[in-house]
């Protein structure tokens, strides 16, 4: 075997590494640059609510989920309050 | 058509396996029955070797038409999907829905430890050289030292396919001996204080984060090295399916019905090639020889890059995570937590060492790439771009 022979794959293996190693470092940064950018945020706490514990809760009655919904959604713009802070426990369809 | 009873027990007899059987078809049989026990008796690796094994099995009967090279046989159109290089990238896609990127993201330092690792490819590649094998062969053999079964084949199938078995069978046989393989070498490069060095908590990423990489991952990478695009590709979008949150049934499918369907065509096809003409020959024994080489080297880059790296950070980085940067996932990783708490029972070293372990599969991927860059079919370079390479090429005197 001779010197020349294994110049060549001496030679792929250095260019390689320093590629690879190219790579890796340039990706580093660009992780860098987006946790930068994008920074992780607690996410909130939800909102403590107390139950009526007189009242039946509205899952599993038959009022149909979507109705409880845009009621929560209109009694919120109506309170001005977000829906995650107050919970619908009752509707009666009759009255 | 008149038959007498001689006349039809003669056909039959004529027409059994045992007619054909060689010398080559009995050392295979014998070969595919090692590789089954391993399997099973050994648990090494038993979702790969197992159909490994038993494709080599079916392949060694004789008049089967179960070899590779049997066009028309039901595994010769397995064998196309590694011929045409279709299933290592799916395996990839399921690979990357299972892969969380979290700990590489929290700490991308890691992602060194995952180049480093690497060193074992190309110490390989020179030793395959100097065993007399050509530079193609060679980088095929030196892929092993990725740990990284697909990416192997991937590469044997378009470098060296005449050497796909082998290659295929030392990657996943050194793949399942990881933890019989790197533990000496980390404890032998590696202090009892470097051991017990204790790392920080990991910083939580942000989901926006976590989207992100996979895309901007897969731009900078395929950008680079084109040919690295099938596999890292199909990492990344395997990845996304699972990060994006919109794609459930997608991301579900990907790790789990898809990359089993994926492993049973892709290690059939291997064991089907493992034909007595192609298996049994010199260079598989150097071949395996090459293998170990490769997986003893890529650890001990990882880890001296890790002490390096341990020096530089004042001590805030345990060397034994450089281990992991050899790919093999999740069970490089388990090495270094055990080795990690064989030192001291309260050291948690498995999730910082899933940094540099899905490091290494990106770091193996873009070790391919530049292989298939520099020998593989990848066209695209302009006339005047491609005359300014060659006389860059010419001044450094590339081969």
């Amino acid at each position: 075997m001779d010197t020349a022979t294994l110049t060549t794959p001496l030679t792929i293996s250095v260019i390689a590494m320093s590629v690879i190693f190219t790579v890796l470092i340039i990706l580093i940064y660009t992780i860098k640059v987006m946790v930068y950018l994008a920074p992780y945020e607690e996410p909130p706490a939800p909102a403590r609510t107390r139950p009526n514990p007189t009242a039946a809760p509205v899952v599993g009655s038959r009022v149909p989920p979507e109705i409880v919904t845009a009621i929560t959604a209109a009694l919120g713009a109506h309170l001005g309050k977000s829906p995650g802070e107050f919970q619908v426990t009752q509707i009666n369809p009759g009255q | 058509m008149e038959l007498s009873f001689g006349d039809a027990l003669a056909k039959i007899l004529g027409t059994t396996g045992f007619t054909g059987l060689t010398p080559g078809h009995g050392v295979m049989l014998v070969v595919s029955c090692v590789l089954l026990y391993l399997a099973i008796g050994k648990k090494f690796e038993p979702l790969l070797l197992l159909p490994i094994g038993f494709g080599c099995l079916l392949a060694n009967l004789p008049f089967s038409m179960m070899a590779s090279t049997n066009e028309g046989g039901l595994l010769y159109f397995f064998y196309q999907g590694v011929k045409y290089e279709v299933l290592p990238p799916l395996i990839f896609l399921g690979v990357g829905a299972l892969t969380d990127f979290g700990p590489l993201l929290a700490n991308p330092k890691m992602l060194a430890l995952g180049a480093a690792a690497q060193i074992g490819v190309y110490t390989t590649l020179i030793g395959a050289v100097f065993l007399g094998f050509n530079l193609k062969e060679a980088s095929a053999i030196g892929i092993i030292g990725g740990a990284d079964g697909p990416t192997s084949i991937f590469i044997a199938s378009k470098l060296a396919p005449h050497l796909l078995a082998p290659i295929a069978v030392a990657a996943y046989s050194y793949m399942s001996l990881v933890p019989l393989i790197q533990p000496p070498i980390m404890r032998w490069l590696t202090t009892p204080e470097e051991r017990k060095i204790k790392m920080e908590q990991l910083k939580p990423i942000s989901q926006t984060v976590k989207i992100l990489f996979p895309i901007v991952a897969t731009i900078v990478c395929c950008l680079m090295l084109p040919g690295v695009t099938p596999l890292l590709g199909m990492l990344m979008l395997g990845n996304l399916f699972r990060e994006s949150g919109v794609t459930a049934r997608l991301h579900e499918t990907s790790e789990t019905h898809l990359i089993n369907i994926v492993t049973i065509l892709l290690a059939l096809a291997v064991g089907s090639s493992m034909t007595a003409d192609s298996f049994l020959r010199l260079e598989t024994l150097k071949i395996i020889l090459l293998g170990l080489i490769a997986f003893a080297m890529a650890t001990a880059g990882g880890v001296i890059f890790g002490k390096v790296m341990c020096k530089i950070s004042g001590g805030k980085i345990n060397p034994l995570i450089g281990s992991a940067g050899v790919s093999a996932v999740p069970m490089a990783a388990r090495v270094s937590q055990k080795v990690g708490s064989e030192e001291d029972p309260s050291n948690f070293l498995l999730m910082h060492a899933m940094g540099p372990n899905v490091a290494g599969v990106i770091g193996s991927a873009v070790a391919a790439g530049i292989f298939i860059s520099l020998f593989g079919d990848v066209g695209g370079a302009s006339p005047h771009a491609q005359s300014a390479f060659e006389a860059v090429a010419h001044i450094v005197s590339l081969p």
